[in-house]
């Protein structure tokens, strides 16, 4: 069992892959922003990749271990403290009950730490998963961020404690975080000639676009983009805007949304449908990047990628994220 | 002496919520910063009286940035 003594600015419980199967109805997957520090989390401490931690946005969580446990901390450099002393990241640490975490503001790289705890987060799934839905205020803990005085069991540890302490990562497994991030695209649906113009595309492939502060886990918002990009005056029967186009469904986690001249990532828990174009998608296995792009302070540039590339991406991601990782 | 109160996070300064002569004490909200459309409060770490206020409504904050300067007793 965790106690928390200060929530934090945003602290969630998020599984991964989240809650798929129900775009149709209006609900987005949710799930852990950075599903690599996540799964890197849960396989340090014995877990399966996919299992519930906790997602650290912005620092500052506080609380107290009620039981003696495995934890391990990924993400960005929040300086953890286990009883004041400094807490090693990327690896497995044992806790013993009383024993209380601190982190503070986060560091110079990356948005989100991830907590992970041996045994997992003892919280109902809510259709088939135990990830926060922040804005439906639903799944997670009581569908919300942490407050202080919660208190969040634990679910069993596989295999004994002792054995799953000390556990590390190979050399190179951990990920690469910096303030400029290049996340892989496919373009489309909606591009050039019948949406876009050929100059248009070109900036979308090369701008370089600061991280605007309104981002959030629903959505990231880029630099506005020239009126150029557009190849129509307006949206037709779709609205009065060249983004407008007859509603359909978004591609989430991981559609740009272009809505008015402000192109939009949506992602965990972003709408499923609406009024907008699409005009590229993020790879799947490059979606962990964009939840640790940091708003008012990294940029984001799109690297035109293909389904080829896309797929082999996922399938080292998905083998990254094991047991073979450990050292 | 003096001391800092510091951005606690990246985003745009809302408001300061105090000026230049008044007392706070260790706890006290004298800041806000938004960022990810929520708003959340900076608290000081120390009692003092407020010497200087370095932000304004919409200035970019980062972290460790200087919102205010406090004058403390040692």
């Amino acid at each position: 069992m965790l106690k928390v003594i200060n929530g934090g600015i945003e602290t969630l419980v998020e599984d991964w892959p989240g809650r798929l199967g129900y775009l149709g109805k209006g609900m987005a997957a949710s799930g852990a922003f950075d599903n690599v520090a996540l799964g890197l989390a849960n396989v340090l401490v014995g877990n399966s990749a996919g299992e519930a931690g906790f997602e650290i946005t912005g620092g500052f969580l506080e609380a107290e271990f009620g039981v003696d446990t495995v934890i391990a901390v990924t993400g960005t450099d929040t300086q953890p403290a286990l009883n004041g002393q400094a807490l090693p990241m990327w690896e497995s640490v044992s806790v013993s009950k009383g024993d209380v975490i601190k982190f503070s503001h986060i560091g110079p790289y990356g948005f989100r730490s991830y907590l992970a705890v041996a045994g997992g987060i003892d919280v109902p799934p809510y259709l088939n998963s135990k990830s926060t839905c922040i804005f439906g205020s639903y799944g997670g803990f009581e569908g919300r961020k942490l407050e202080a005085g919660d208190e969040i069991k634990f679910g069993e540890p596989i295999g004994n404690l002792s054995e799953l302490s000390g556990r590390k990562l190979k050399s190179g497994a951990m990920p690469e975080y910096t303030n400029a991030w290049v996340l892989r695209a496919i373009a489309g649906p909606n591009t050039s000639p019948d949406y876009v113009t050929e100059e248009g595309m070109e900036h979308l492939f090369s701008h370089v676009s600061k991280i605007q502060h309104t981002s959030n886990r629903s959505a990231y918002r880029l630099e506005e983009l020239p009126d150029s990009f557009f190849a129509r005056t307006d949206g037709g029967v779709g609205g009065s805007h060249p983004s407008n186009i007859i509603d359909h469904a978004y591609a989430i986690r991981g559609a740009l949304n272009i809505c008015g001249n402000t192109p939009i990532l949506l992602i965990a828990d972003g709408p499923t449908l609406g009024g907008y174009m699409c005009a590229l998608n993020v790879i799947n296995a490059d979606l962990w990047k964009v939840g640790q792009g940091t708003p008012s302070r990294d940029t984001m540039r799109f690297q035109l990628s293909s389904q080829e590339e896309a797929i082999q991406a996922r399938i080292e991601q998905k083998e990254l994220l094991s047991e073979a990782s450990l050292a | 002496m003096e001391k800092n109160v510091n951005a606690i996070m990246p985003g745009l300064c809302a408001r300061v919520v105090v000026e230049v002569g008044d007392k706070v004490t260790k706890g006290q909200e004298v800041a806000v910063i938004n960022c990810m459309k929520t708003e959340f409060s900076v608290a000081s770490e120390y009692d003092g009286i407020v010497k200087e206020v370095l932000s304004k409504e919409w200035d970019e904050l980062q972290v460790g940035n200087p919102i205010v300067i406090l004058e403390v007793e040692r």
